[in-house]
């Protein structure tokens, strides 16, 4: 070998090892600095996981202190397909402990494109842990909590429902979501490649949700969910639903519905099975309605319980003829007897006198056409003409409850502002959040104490000779009225379909309970003193001795 | 009085003959390239330091401790290579290849199975792998053979004997199986013959040759069923061609090797920050991808000083090759230098996503002793030709 060659050859490997550094450098700028970004991003993605810990969920208690809708632990039961040695295998033993579909399942574990498959959520924490036990390869296995409604049908309605997802998405646990629901933690873990956590970076704690304490007593909510049950029996009707108020605090001491549901299968209930028919329900009052005429008659000094009036049995109002419900000759009536006998044509002789103006204010004085806020969610308004578009005849059905929608809640308010000496409280479910101060609940008042005291009198009239003896309590004045209202059709006119309804409180001299029973579509009676008023005596009578009031009308 | 003069002054003219010799010899070693080792051998316990920091719990130091102390044996090599003239192994070249075989076969009998090849033979101290100092006997060997065959040279005849005799050590390291180190071999002697002047077509045909057999090894064997290689190594070997199929699997450790680099941006993040060796996601990170590592903790600006002083190195090294007193020399510097270019690049090139994965430690940094020792040692060879070089 000549130097010449071996020069010419190492100046090839110089040449070369240029070649190869310059590459290397520039595959270096490439990485590190072009690149360097993603992946550092990639880096961080595979060895830091971010993890929510989901905050537990309030308890809501009722006024006793008895929890009706808790959070209980759970265990989520999933698989990993991609890890599952033999999907039937697997799918057969979990299907044997949770009770399902094994075919199903197999074809779901089957699936090995998918990375992530539930099994069974929230399941039984003891049969979560007799699947845990076999070690099947591919099960995984965390804890969720479950919400639980431990006394299944009772208050099922105000309570709603909470999802899978532990979020309220109906009732009350909708309403108190952000109060319920707390804070989710979340910590940062580190993992080794084999994806288990070595380390603890940063992490928020999770705080708790807040419990609730509701007005609500389970004691007389369930009493009255069973005599709506057996007068929905009785009756044949298509349902009914009940309130009972603490006039004084506006509090609701019981809210039900008939038919009820069962709390912890409230999604597997239809819609219209659902419905808190109290707050979310209008319908036509009828007599009921008849209180705020006469309050208005009495606030206006137009007339006192004793005026009395000459009526015949019916009166031409525009182009409608005004009757009562049961015929009779002409006769004196004081306001009184109009309303202890519910006297159609009376009580629209005395719309007449107001007028409709002072009559379209006294309405809404009352809180009727406008929401009472009460702290439930999806409240209806109702309906309610606005003095401008009245007609006519207008003046000759408004006054005895027809042409009118309420809610049931806007009744039992206005009831219950009687029965509070004539101030106004705005009806609530929820008493306080637990920790929280109690809420201020606004009050106003609607009518004198005088002419609330009038107006005492004269319900108690109705049960004492009138329309409502049925619902009289044996050592207790009752003050209530009767409403039979015929349901409107589709095509504007009323079919023969009722709503019967009583609506009333107890003990009279000093009222503690305001009761609203309300039947929807009764067979073989309509009347709402025949069909409401024994459901509303129930109810108050129960009340009356659980709540251990002392009687004001002792008998004997 | 004469007579007692004599012999004091010849005696003490020889002396300083001796020492204007020593001066001299020691004048004419590469001191740039001593330096650079130096430099490099320091860097790489500094690498080693960091990259190792979190492996063995509770005793942080463990690596870089037992690394210094190689350190410290390689330079003992690189002493005793320098000091002693390389026609030694010239003139001993059976024995030089003897002792290669032999090594390989000693392993092959009394070696350690690890992960399912057979490398090392434990001395309970020390680990010692006899391929790595096969390295530098396979070198000094095939460049005695053809510079005892210069004038033949040319010769077909020449070129196959030198492929024979290099093929033995080759195929013995591949069945261990250690196909890095084989390629490594094989490197060293393209380069041997490269340098030594083997004629152009005679080196195309051996390079077409090569390229036949990989392509055939990898892909087209495969297809046909015949597998050379086992299946997990032609999918390493192949899979930084499509980095992005099965990153769980084949091309996990290349993707893993790819991040670490990547997201040690310009300035690195530090021992503390490199999760990727930290947390052990880049598996290996103290041996073959100890550049990813070192890249994921310093940055760009630590890779690109690491590769200048490897630049520095092989350049230093051609430039001995130049200088070189004869043939064998030269041919050992080619070889020697020739094998280290291969080996840090493709190591580097590697960990990079440019050069297919092969078990190949990087020189001076990867944790191995036995490495370590044999590229010092190897140095030592390349000072010892320097200082008895033609002078500049």
């Amino acid at each position: 070998m000549s130097p010449r060659t071996a020069n010419r050859r190492i100046r090839l490997l110089l040449l070369f090892l240029v070649a190869v550094f310059s590459a290397t450098l520039v595959r270096a700028v490439w990485l590190q600095g072009v690149k360097a970004q993603s992946l550092s991003r990639m880096a961080l993605d595979q060895h830091r996981e971010q993890v929510t810990i989901p905050a537990r969920r309030g308890t809501i208690y009722d006024r006793t202190g008895l929890q009706l809708a808790i959070g209980e632990q759970a265990t989520t039961v999933y698989a990993d397909p991609k890890q599952v040695r033999d999907p039937e295998a697997v799918a057969r033993a979990a299907a044997r402990v949770f009770r399902l579909d094994a075919a199903k399942l197999e074809r779901a574990l089957g699936d090995r494109s998918r990375r992530f498959v539930y099994v069974r959520r929230k399941a039984d924490p003891v049969r979560a842990a007799d699947l845990k036990r076999q070690k099947l390869p591919g099960l995984g296995f965390y804890s969720e909590e479950r919400r639980i409604y431990p006394l299944g049908t009772v208050a099922a309605h105000v309570l709603g429902f909470a999802g899978v997802d532990n979020e309220g998405v109906a009732g009350l646990e909708r309403s108190l979501e952000p109060v319920l629901k707390g804070r989710p933690g979340r910590e940062t873990i580190v993992k080794d490649p084999f994806g288990r956590p070595i380390d603890f970076i940063s992490s928020v704690e999770e705080r708790k949700g807040d419990d609730v304490i509701l007005t609500l007593d389970h004691t007389l909510q369930a009493n009255a969910e069973t005599v709506l049950r057996e007068t929905v029996w009785r009756w044949r009707a298509k349902a009914a639903t009940a309130i009972v108020l603490d006039p004084r605090t506006g509090g609701v001491l019981a809210m039900a519905v008939a038919p009820g549901l069962d709390a912890n299968r409230y999604d597997r209930a239809s819609l219209d099975r659902q419905r808190m028919r109290a707050v979310t329900d209008t319908y036509e009052p009828g007599s009921t309605f008849k209180l705020v005429t006469v309050a208005g008659a009495l606030s206006e000094r137009i007339v006192t319980p004793k005026t009395a009036f000459t009526l015949p049995y019916s009166i031409q109002v525009a182009d409608r003829r005004i009757h009562d419900s049961h015929a009779r000759a002409t006769e004196q009536m004081s306001v009184a007897r109009i309303f202890s006998r519910s006297s159609n044509v009376g009580t629209v002789t005395l719309a007449q006198k107001l007028g409709q103006t002072r009559l379209a204010r006294w309405i809404s004085r009352f809180g009727f056409g406008r929401r009472t806020g009460i702290d439930y969610p999806g409240e209806e308004v109702g309906i309610v003409l606005p003095p401008e578009r009245w007609s006519g005849s207008t003046i000759g059905t408004v006054p005895i409850g027809q042409g009118i929608a309420v809610t049931p809640i806007q009744m039992a308010s206005a009831y219950a502002a009687i029965a509070n000496r004539g101030v106004f409280v705005r009806p609530h479910v929820v008493d306080h959040v637990a920790g929280a101060r109690r809420p201020r609940v606004e009050r106003r008042r609607i009518v004198s104490r005088t002419v609330a005291a009038q107006l005492v009198a004269l319900l108690q009239n109705v049960v004492a000779e009138g329309t409502g003896e049925l619902a009289a309590v044996p050592g207790y004045k009752v003050a209530g009225k009767t409403g039979t209202a015929q349901k409107p059709d589709r095509f504007g006119g009323y079919a023969r379909r009722y709503v019967a309804s009583f609506v009333g409180f107890v003990p009279a001299s000093s009222p503690r309970l305001v009761v609203l029973v309300m039947v929807d579509e009764p067979q073989g009676a309509i009347w709402g003193g025949v069909v409401a008023a024994p459901a509303f005596q129930q109810i108050a009578r129960f009340g009356l001795h659980y709540l251990e009031i002392p009687p004001d009308a002792p008998t004997g | 009085m004469v007579d007692y003069v004599a012999p004091r002054a010849a005696r003490a003219r020889r002396r300083r003959e001796r020492e204007l010799e020593v001066r001299g010899f020691v004048r004419r070693l590469d001191w740039t390239l001593l330096l650079a080792v130096a430099t490099l051998v320091g860097m790489g316990l500094w690498a080693i330091d960091g990259i190792t920091r979190f492996d063995i719990e509770g005793d942080s130091n463990y690596y870089v401790v037992r690394q210094a102390a190689y350190a410290a044996l390689g330079t003992v090599g690189l002493l005793v290579a320098t000091v002693v003239d390389p026609d030694l192994y010239r003139r001993h070249k059976r024995a030089v290849y003897g002792l290669t075989i032999g090594l390989i076969v000693a392993v092959a009998l009394l070696g350690a199975v690890e992960r399912g090849s057979r490398r090392w033979i434990d001395l309970g101290f020390f680990r010692f792998q006899p391929s790595e100092f096969g390295k530098l006997l396979l070198i000094l060997f095939l460049a005695a053979l053809l510079a005892d065959r210069t004038r033949r040279l040319r010769e077909a005849r020449t070129v196959l004997t030198t492929i024979g005799l290099a093929l033995v050590p080759i195929i013995l390291v591949f069945l261990q199986p250690d196909i890095g180190t084989a390629l490594v071999y094989v490197s060293a002697t393209a380069a041997v013959l490269f340098v030594a002047g083997v004629r152009w077509t005679h080196l195309a045909a051996l390079g077409t040759t090569a390229l036949v057999a990989t392509v055939s090894i990898l892909w087209l064997l495969p297809a046909a069923d015949v597998h050379v290689l086992k299946e997990y190594q032609t999918e390493r070997l192949t899979a930084f061609t499509n980095p992005d199929d099965d990153p769980g699997g084949a091309t996990y450790n290349a993707n893993q090797s790819l991040t670490a680099v990547g997201s040690g941006g310009v300035s690195g993040r530090g021992v503390l920050g490199a999760s990727q060796t930290r947390l052990d996601y880049l598996p290996e990170h103290h041996t073959d991808f100890a550049f990813a590592s070192f890249a994921e903790q310093r940055g760009f600006v630590g890779a690109a000083l690491l590769l200048g002083l490897y630049l520095l190195v092989v350049w230093r090294g051609l430039r001995i090759v130049t200088r070189a007193r004869d043939a064998f020399s030269a041919i050992v510097a080619g070889g020697i230098v020739g094998a280290f270019l291969f080996q840090v690049f493709v190591n580097v090139g590697m960990t990079m996503g440019i050069a297919p994965i092969t078990g190949i430690p990087l020189p001076f940094v990867s944790v191995g002793g036995s490495a370590l020792i044999t590229n010092l040692t190897a140095v030592g060879v390349l000072l010892a030709i320097c200082a008895r070089g033609q002078s500049e």
